[in-house]
């Protein structure tokens, strides 16, 4: 995912100054994603070099200039939204890697791995449920659906890690 | 809190097949919890179940819930110890379909004979949000409707014990989060529940402690903890900044 499409699509609701923009994006994502205020600026500089986005107005109260998106910035917006996500799936943690070598160190008994691993699952399963029941209570519907999303990718790793567990690559039964 | 269940070394012996047996399962329920007991399908989850409530007797090992030795019991003592301390929620709901949702509600309390069951089973009905179907044939309600009927039949005789298998099974997504509000509703009240599901979603929502049963052994017995965390805590998005 990307900064610089989230900005424009905020640019493309109303025109907002950098930290505006900021605030919204880390609202719109429930606080998961921090940006830092200086790579806002980076970004917004470089999308006016770009066309996508221009200044509206002069330079206001303190300094603070309004951007804007141009039609070109709306053109790349939009086709960014139309583009479904067909790039490889990004497996970032280590538990893959971890059970691919356990299995070759341990000789294979990965059971005490899966056990923790599934109990570290289950965990953040209870957290996501009590993140969307939070969300849900204080109306913020765009994180809720986030802690949706994520909810399912975690189910998802407990049946792989059961999955593992049921194939018998705990040692034991092989 | 005191001990409400406790399975010693438990075996239980199918004839003709290995589905759903128990080899060697040792398991404490305290009273007040909510537990989950998650598995595929012929785990042996719901024979677990069924030893506890009563309803099926181990091939070895002993099974105690609230102080009483099961299997000290003749079957009719069995019988009045199931009626006394357990209500039974099911996939499919097991209404008579012949008596009304109310009748249904009031079939473990006629058993028992009590004079305010009626009124009891008036207010449980109320209390599950379905005080106006009362006098309507299972056929005439919905799925949730249904289960919320046989909660209040599970609940008429004040259990010990809810065990509750696979209750939003048959229900669409929407009934069955009602369901399993109503469920933890009862739980904040007290009420001891073991909940048997293969949704880990639905175990972790509503249950802090979650046993995970495979090939008739408990290979896991996880307690989860409940405190509050900031988003940034639980969950992440993070992406490539442009570069250029």
């Amino acid at each position: 995912m990307s900064l610089k499409y989230g900005l424009l699509g905020l640019l493309a609701e109303e025109p907002l100054h950098g930290y505006e923009v900021k605030n919204r994006f880390e609202a719109m994502l429930g606080g998961t994603w921090e940006v830092n205020i200086g790579q806002v600026y980076t970004t917004l500089q470089r999308l006016e070099r770009d066309g996508l986005v221009r200044p509206a107005g002069e330079r206001g109260d303190r300094g603070k200039l309004l951007y804007e998106l141009s039609d070109a910035g709306r053109k790349a917006l939009d086709e960014w939204l139309a583009q479904p996500e067909s790039g490889p799936q990004e497996l970032r943690e280590d538990i893959y890697v971890k059970l691919l070598l356990a299995a070759r160190l341990a000789n294979g008994n990965l059971g005490p791995l899966l056990s923790r691993q599934k109990r570290a699952y289950l965990q953040r399963l209870r957290d996501l449920n009590q993140l969307e029941g939070r969300a849900r209570k204080d109306g913020r519907i765009d994180l809720a659906r986030l802690v949706r999303g994520a909810l399912l990718h975690t189910e998802a790793d407990i049946k792989w890690i059961d999955e593992l567990s049921e194939m018998g690559i705990s040692g034991e039964s092989e | 809190m005191s001990e409400l269940v406790q399975l010693s070394d438990i075996t239980k012996v199918y004839q003709g097949g290995v589905t759903g047996a128990l080899n060697g399962v040792s398991l404490t329920v305290e009273e007040g919890e909510f537990t989950a007991v998650m598995g595929p399908s012929g785990s042996g989850k719901s024979t677990l179940l069924n030893l506890i409530a009563g309803l099926d007797r181990p091939t070895s090992g002993s099974v105690a819930v609230a102080g009483a030795d099961l299997g000290r019991m003749g079957e009719a003592a069995l019988a009045r110890f199931r009626r006394d301390h357990i209500g039974f929620v099911f996939q499919f709901f097991h209404l008579l379909p012949n008596l009304t949702a109310l009748e249904n509600v009031l079939i473990p309390a006629q058993l028992k004979s009590t004079t305010s069951a009626e009124a009891r089973g008036h207010e449980l009905l109320e209390q599950l949000g379905i005080g106006e179907v009362a006098d309507r044939y299972p056929a005439r309600l919905s799925g949730g409707q249904q289960q919320r009927v046989a909660i209040a039949r599970a609940l008429i005789n004040q259990p010990t014990l809810l065990l509750a298998d696979e209750p939003t099974g048959a229900l669409d997504t929407r009934s069955g989060d009602q369901v399993m509000e109503l469920l933890m509703e009862v739980h904040r009240r007290g009420q001891t529940i073991l909940l048997v599901t293969h949704d880990a979603k639905l175990a972790t929502r509503y249950a802090a402690r979650v046993i995970s049963v495979l090939d008739g052994k408990i290979v896991d017995d996880a307690r989860l903890e409940t405190t509050e965390r900031a988003a940034t805590d639980v969950i992440r998005v993070r992406g490539e900044e442009s570069r250029r």
